[in-house]
């Protein structure tokens, strides 16, 4: 630089002047002003943003302050940070793990709302068949009690469960 | 300077992150992504909220925000990340920046100490001087850009030749050549 007494005069000469265009600056893309900070662009390219940073005092304390973060070294960061901004992807609509993916792939396969419906209607009857069938039916778990309960006792006895209660609703009847 | 060697493993190994996997919303690939990034936001959150003098759990907030804005919407604006035109740490910087600044804006106003704040902006100017105007073209976009950083904000030429990538003598002959233009212009003019 010059020496301190022209450097000031210097300075009061810029001062007193004004750029002839105080037209506000124009936007600059943040993949642009990227290609900038990395010196990327074109002679051109780069004349285009230095404009607009030169105008707006925030864009060039924007520009020094991102050049020296990504020149020097950077701090330690809390592990929370990390922890939240991972558990961003695991909840995010849109985002999905494997088991919902392939009800969500079955049901996308129905072109409408009742065709949805339809299927959310059949998967839960197969599996309250397969139930059913699995835990033996109520008629052979039925037949188990009645005949148990005549060869002990000689007659029908009436317990707090939910067998028993059936029981009682088909004994009128004789079954 | 994603090319150039790097002080930072977090930020050497962000060039190793599988774009598409992780546009994808691949859990691992977020996960690695999450781990090299999250120290470079952080710097450049608590760089850019400095003068606020926001809390620690604020720092966290906003650097949060910054995740938040990357996978938002399918991950929307991590698509427009061009690998061709720049280093996804100096992408992730300035889109990092802007996240914090936004999220200060809807928090409270700065309060900076007057020691911080440069004489040029604390100075009151007075509107009836006419000041003499540059004539377009006079002077390179990048002679502005070096004199403003000079004389506006009062900064080191270190630092102008640090973020323009040349060195400080070639920062100090476009500065010097300005001013012979600007001597020589208004000395001429009538």
């Amino acid at each position: 630089m010059t020496a301190e007494g022209d450097s000031r005069s210097d300075r009061e000469m810029w001062r007193s002047l004004a750029l002839a265009s105080d037209a506000a600056p124009a936007s600059v893309p943040d993949m642009d002003f990227a290609a900038w900070l990395e010196g990327r662009l074109s002679e051109a390219e780069a004349a285009r943003v230095e404009a607009s940073i030169a105008i707006d005092p925030a864009f060039r304390r924007a520009a020094l302050e991102l050049a020296d973060v990504l020149g020097n070294e950077l701090p330690a960061i809390p592990d929370r940070m990390i922890v939240r901004a991972q558990a961003l992807v695991d909840f995010a609509p849109g985002r999905d793990n494997a088991a919902v993916g392939f009800w969500r792939r079955i049901l996308s396969m129905s072109a409408n709302l009742g065709l949805q419906r339809a299927v959310t209607a059949t998967v839960a009857l197969l599996i309250a068949g397969g139930g059913f069938v699995v835990g033996g039916g109520l008629g052979e778990s039925f037949g188990q009690r009645q005949s148990y309960s005549v060869t002990e006792s000689g007659f029908v006895s009436v317990s707090s469960d939910a067998s028993n209660e059936v029981s009682e609703f088909f004994a009128p009847d004789g079954i | 300077m994603a090319d150039g060697p790097r002080k930072n493993a977090g930020v050497a190994e962000l060039n190793q992150i599988d774009l598409q996997a992780l546009a994808a919303g691949e859990k691992r690939t977020w996960d690695a992504f999450v781990i090299a990034a999250a120290p470079l936001i952080n710097a450049v959150v608590r760089r850019t909220l400095a003068s606020y003098r926001l809390s620690e759990e604020d720092v966290l907030d906003a650097s949060q925000d910054v995740f938040v804005r990357l996978c938002a919407r399918d991950f929307r604006l991590l698509k427009t990340y061009d690998p061709a035109r720049a280093g996804l740490s100096t992408w992730l910087a300035v889109v990092a920046r802007s996240a914090a600044i936004d999220h200060v804006r809807r928090r409270r106003q700065p309060s900076q100490s007057l020691d911080d704040v440069p004489e040029t902006v604390l100075a009151v100017e007075d509107r009836h001087v006419e000041k003499l105007k540059i004539p377009p073209g006079l002077l390179t976009d990048r002679q502005v850009l070096i004199l403003k950083y000079l004389y506006d904000d009062e900064r080191d030429v270190s630092e102008i030749a640090q973020l323009l990538k040349i060195d400080a003598q070639t920062v100090r002959s476009t500065h010097h050549k300005a001013l012979l233009r600007l001597r020589s212009h208004f000395k001429e003019a009538p």
